[in-house]
């Protein structure tokens, strides 16, 4: 079946030069593979995709995402209104002076950015280019898509019951984010960093409403790409990994923190999301969950490509493997301490 | 990604989102009930956007036919903002075109097959009411598990029961498994709720049932040796309940 598809691709992309030149001979069986394979293909796939563990994957996939639109909706509309409503210079001007003191204050301030990381990362760069210290800049990339309240939010919907849960988070995802900020000022490099290309944010003579509508549309279709990724690899974990092989990991305290972390890079879920993920990852202790929800908003694979994207790539391999480690520490002794 | 195309993507989220929520009740298939007022928000704010952007390009291609002034320029300015949509947003035609076309069903017999049944709560003793007289007594599959597992009182025995559930095929031993899934938020984090029903043929999987019957004997009752299972006498096929992810009361037998 896929070789044929992929003729067909071949076939179909050739056929895009020829007409310059005129219709091959056996245009007619082009004509008809056109009309018939698409027919074909869609026919399997109905009937592949009944199968049992199919149809609850599909099942799955389509919960998560409509889980999460509501809460990704909000957030992308609350950082798109930041970016056109509220200028960059009231960061700059927030921020103290001396940067090992702004790193802290820049990873609270997190707290008012409502989005989620694939938001956060062009709001970062958009900083950095308006004079704001890099340290501070990526202490509020780390903790702008942990903190703020609506993730605590949906934190506190998916945890009923354990506002423990809740404190913890925000506690870990602001201790990582500033020890990740101070490390930067004493081994960052600026030569790691790619120059910021892009600016964003209010632009004299453009419509407040329109940069508002513009950012929000955008921010919406690039996290909920993503947000289809990850919940496509988040139902195919659950579907295809049995029990048996979580149990083997939930049972080791420490091996089940290292492997809810890897979990959470490789799932790359949405930061508004990834507490419902948390939450159905029932078995494992709740520290384990606590450093599941602390690393995936920080590192993932989306956002190392987003970060390589915007940064450039010896920033985010350094930055991210850096940040993984920190997060880990962090989230298991205030998790430790707290649930 | 062009912006027609992107209008399409905005405004196919948005009619799936309200298909599914304000239309009909597919989303109870996915969610829970509670994220009803949510969805439909959701849906209309995409169709808006979706309105808006729409908009927004047949206008501004009107005025840079009609004046060709700087206002071209600033215009190539924004298609590059919108050319800088990643390729990965194509995915978001799936969950969309799935829920308008291929909605998938509501989990049933094979998830909760691969899984163990979910840990009922404890219960304090004084908390165990005494059981209504009614006759058969329709009762939820995790009040029974707790009646059987850890009412000291024993007031389960030899009470005729009525339960609902669907037919889940059990793996190893006698009979089959009544079966409820239970969300504690989406379809993600499923858990299932089962009672092995014995001395009646199992009917094809996923079919729902109502059960009455009489606790089958094995452990000793009110502890937790006690097999939760029951001593089908009557089984009775039933429509599925709208929102299925509950374990709620069986209907009174008509």
């Amino acid at each position: 079946m896929q070789t044929t598809a992929e003729v067909a691709v071949a076939d179909a992309s050739a056929g895009d030069d020829v007409p310059v030149r005129g219709w091959p001979r056996y245009w007619p069986l082009l004509l008809l593979a056109a009309a018939a394979l698409p027919g074909l293909a869609l026919f399997t796939l109905g009937r592949w995709g009944d199968e049992p563990a199919l149809r609850a994957w599909r099942t799955v996939c389509l919960a998560i995402v409509m889980q999460a639109m509501p809460f990704l909706l909000l957030g992308t509309a609350l950082s798109g209104a930041i970016n056109a409503f509220v200028p960059a210079r009231v960061f700059s001007r927030v921020l103290p002076r001396r940067p090992a003191l702004a790193v802290p204050v820049a990873s609270a301030a997190g707290v008012v950015l409502p989005g989620c990381e694939c938001a956060s990362v062009p709001v970062a760069n958009s900083l950095i280019g308006r004079g704001v210290t890099p340290a501070a800049a990526f202490a509020f990339l780390l903790s702008a898509p942990a903190v703020n309240p609506v993730v605590l939010t949906a934190t506190a919907i998916a945890f009923p019951g354990s506002p423990a849960m809740v404190l913890a988070r925000l506690l870990a995802s602001l201790a990582t984010a500033a020890v990740m900020g101070w490390l930067w000022l004493f081994l960052g490099r600026e030569q790691w960093l790619k120059p910021a290309v892009r600016h964003t944010g209010h632009r004299p003579g453009h419509s407040r409403w329109t940069e508002f509508r513009q950012g929000f549309q955008h921010d919406f279709l690039h996290a909920g790409g993503f947000l289809v990724v990850g919940a496509m690899a988040a139902a195919t974990f659950n579907v295809a990994v049995p029990r048996s092989v979580l149990d083997t990991f939930s049972g080791s305290p420490w091996l089940s923190v290292l492997f809810l972390a890897a979990l959470a890079i490789l799932l790359a879920v949405c930061s508004e999301a990834d507490a419902f993920v948390a939450a159905s990852l029932t078995g494992f202790s709740p520290l384990a969950r606590l450093t599941f929800m602390v690393v995936g908003p920080m590192v993932d694979l989306k956002l190392i490509a987003l970060q390589a994207g915007t940064f450039g790539r010896a920033f985010a391999a350094r930055f991210s493997a850096a940040t993984t480690v920190v997060a880990i520490l962090c989230s298991t002794l205030i998790g430790g301490m707290l649930l | 990604m062009k912006r027609p195309l992107q209008v399409t993507l905005l405004v196919l989220s948005g009619l799936g989102l309200l298909h599914g929520s304000l239309f009909t009740d597919l989303y109870l298939r996915y969610v829970k009930q509670g994220m009803r007022p949510l969805l439909i928000g959701s849906g209309v704010l995409l169709l808006v956007l979706g309105a808006a952007e729409a908009w927004s390009w047949r206008t501004r291609h009107d005025g840079h036919e009609g004046h060709g002034d700087g206002h071209g320029h600033d215009g190539d300015g924004h298609v590059h903002d919108h050319s800088g949509v990643p390729k990965v947003a194509w995915l978001l035609f799936l969950p969309a075109l799935s829920l308008l076309f291929y909605a998938p069903p509501a989990l049933g017999a094979y998830t909760a097959s691969r899984e163990p049944a979910k840990a009922v709560t404890e219960q304090k003793q004084e908390d165990f009411d005494p059981l209504p007289t009614a006759s058969p007594l329709p009762i939820t599959l995790r009040d029974f598990t707790r009646r059987v597992q850890q009412d000291r009182s024993r007031a389960i025995d030899g009470r005729t029961l009525l339960m609902t559930g669907f037919v889940t095929p059990a793996e190893g031993g006698d009979g089959w498994d009544l079966t409820r899934i239970m969300l504690s938020c989406c379809a993600a984090d499923a858990q299932s709720v089962k009672v092995r029903i014995h001395g009646v043929t199992a009917p094809p999987a996923d079919t729902w049932v109502t059960v009455t019957g009489t606790w089958h004997t094995g452990g000793t009752l009110g502890t937790r040796s006690a097999q939760v299972a029951l001593d089908a006498r009557a089984v009775r096929k039933v429509a599925r309940p709208a929102n299925g992810y509950t374990d709620a009361l069986p209907l009174a037998p008509s």
